[in-house]
């Protein structure tokens, strides 16, 4: 094993709770066992102190009338019980520690409370999984004809969000100075959300074309067939599947 | 000597107000929508100390771009990384805060590979930033000065000397901070970073916190910056949305009036 990758090894024991734990790793007597465990839960607090403030930024702002500040739970006990198992980065522990946020924040002051929860929860469970920190592709790499598209999958944590409210209108307003908190439209909304390969959060309006796409695009059907069963003309599913593959929701399997 | 701090958007309008500051260090781009970056700009001297990449592995074309357009952007003197690696080569693993290599041979090749093919891409000095580490690891085959000074003779690259990362590892290595600091390579100082410290409940000990500087870490400071000769910028390290104002330009005040 080279030095790179013993980096790797000690990287993933601060990461990986469970690997922290295993015998594979204490076996490798790296390093001092305590001190490793204590950064490792120092660095866990910092990880999700960074995703809950930036992700849950809407409750902090209605913190003001609420008095619940999503941080919080990163000194309760749920937080610390979750420790033994957690995995930075992982979806699993992202969705974890999503949940012990919103049960903390959840009340009834502004009637679309529920939807900016379950909206701040699914941006900091898709930012969530593995990400290519550089590019090693190179232009001429790419073959001088191209090949057939591959048929379209849909990326791994990708979500649709259907909404009670409007909340794309109010989002903007509650980072604003406000005395009361601001009212969302109540008309059904659906959102996608999804994560470039870089780990970039994008989120957009879901017309009933992105919906149909993300609902058949499984890696299998072809673009033709993704056009059929969404009812939709050549230039319609072109243009969603650009428009889905620029924010990272679909991807060809040996391309994009 | 400059003394600064760094660009804390919540503080915008009292940065932008500000008359004691000489410079102020730049942690990420200016968001799209802050009103008080074009005062900034226009008032101050900016140092580029973003996340470029890890230099364990060299940077891609996007991140070299991205380094240089900033470091346009902000008309930054020099450019500031870190001795950090913090994610796995495949992307699967991600501390998510600074964490330092193994101080090996076949790190110190890759650190001064890849710096010396950054520095090439910029028109400006690169200056690299110590890294604490909370535990040694035993594959390490040197101390970390060691490593240091064989990297800043290895590049010509400058120092950026965190004073606050030394004082801790001196702290859990049991010795005192000027006899840690003394092993460094001070002669290729820049500039040098100044923070408070706190104890931290999971670490059961001091560590970084948005909090001003003790008596202690001033005299450290001037005990530092009097074997440091060809330093140019003192910087109080602080970027949080906890930080507040008073104790950001009293932190900058208590520093100037040290020196």
């Amino acid at each position: 094993m080279n030095d790179r990758a013993l980096q790797d090894e000690v990287i993933r024991a601060l990461a990986d709770a469970p690997y922290r734990a295993s015998a594979e790793w204490r076996e490798r007597g790296l390093a001092d066992a305590g001190r490793v465990e204590r950064f490792a839960r120092f660095l866990a607090r910092h990880f999700y102190h960074e995703r809950i403030v930036h992700f849950f930024k809407y409750s902090r702002a209605l913190a003001r009338v609420t008095a619940r500040w999503p941080e919080a739970v990163l000194r309760q006990p749920g937080f610390d019980a979750l420790l033994a198992t957690a995995v930075l980065g992982e979806r699993a522990t992202a969705h974890a520690v999503a949940r012990l946020v919103t049960a903390y924040v959840a009340g009834e002051e502004v009637p679309y409370h529920e939807d900016l929860l379950r909206y701040q929860e699914a941006m900091m469970v898709v930012e969530a999984g593995p990400r290519v920190w550089r590019d090693t592709r190179r232009d001429d790499d790419r073959p001088a004809v191209a090949p057939p598209q591959p048929p379209p999958e849909l990326v791994e944590g990708t979500e649709l969000l259907e909404l009670e409210y409007d909340l794309p209108t109010v989002l903007p307003k509650l980072l604003q100075p406000w005395t009361t908190p601001p009212e969302a439209p109540r008309r059904e909304t659906r959102l996608i959300v999804a994560r470039s390969r870089h780990g970039r959060v994008a989120v957009a309006r879901a017309s009933d074309a992105i919906a149909s796409v993300v609902r058949f695009a499984d890696g299998a059907r072809t673009v033709d067939d993704l056009a059929r069963e969404a009812g939709l003309r050549p230039g319609e599913i072109a243009a969603t599947l650009r428009d889905l593959t620029e924010i990272g929701a679909v991807r060809f399997s040996t391309g994009s | 000597m400059m003394v600064g701090a760094f660009y804390n958007p919540h503080l915008g309008a009292e940065l932008a107000a500000a008359r004691n500051i000489d410079h102020l260090a730049m942690a990420d781009p200016p968001a799209a929508g802050d009103r008080h970056w074009p005062a900034i700009k226009q008032r101050y001297t900016l140092l580029l100390h973003d996340y470029l990449g890890q230099l364990s592995e060299p940077l891609d074309d996007r991140a070299l771009e991205r380094a240089r357009s900033l470091a346009a952007l902000y008309d930054s003197p020099w450019v500031a990384e870190h001795f950090q690696c913090l994610h796995t080569e495949d992307g699967t693993y991600n501390l998510n805060y600074v964490f330092p290599p193994l101080y090996t041979e076949e790190f110190l090749a890759r650190f001064v590979t890849n710096a010396n093919a950054l520095k090439a891409r910029l028109d400006q000095p690169l200056v690299m930033e110590n890294i604490p580490g909370f535990f040694d690891v035993r594959a390490s085959q040197m101390p970390e000065p060691v490593w240091l000074r064989r990297f800043f003779d290895a590049t010509g690259t400058g120092f950026l000397l965190d004073l606050p990362h030394v004082w801790l590892e001196a702290h859990y290595r049991g010795l005192t901070p000027q006899a840690w600091l003394a092993e460094f390579p001070l002669e290729h100082v820049v500039e040098v970073h100044v923070a408070g410290v706190e104890q931290d409940r999971d670490l059961e000990g001091p560590w970084i916190a948005p909090t001003a500087p003790s008596d202690a870490m001033l005299d450290f400071m001037t005990h530092a910056l009097a074997r440091c000769p060809a330093a140019k910028a003192v910087t109080f390290d602080a970027f949080s949305p906890s930080l507040t104002a008073d104790v950001l330009f009293s932190s900058v005040d208590r520093i100037r009036a040290a020196l």
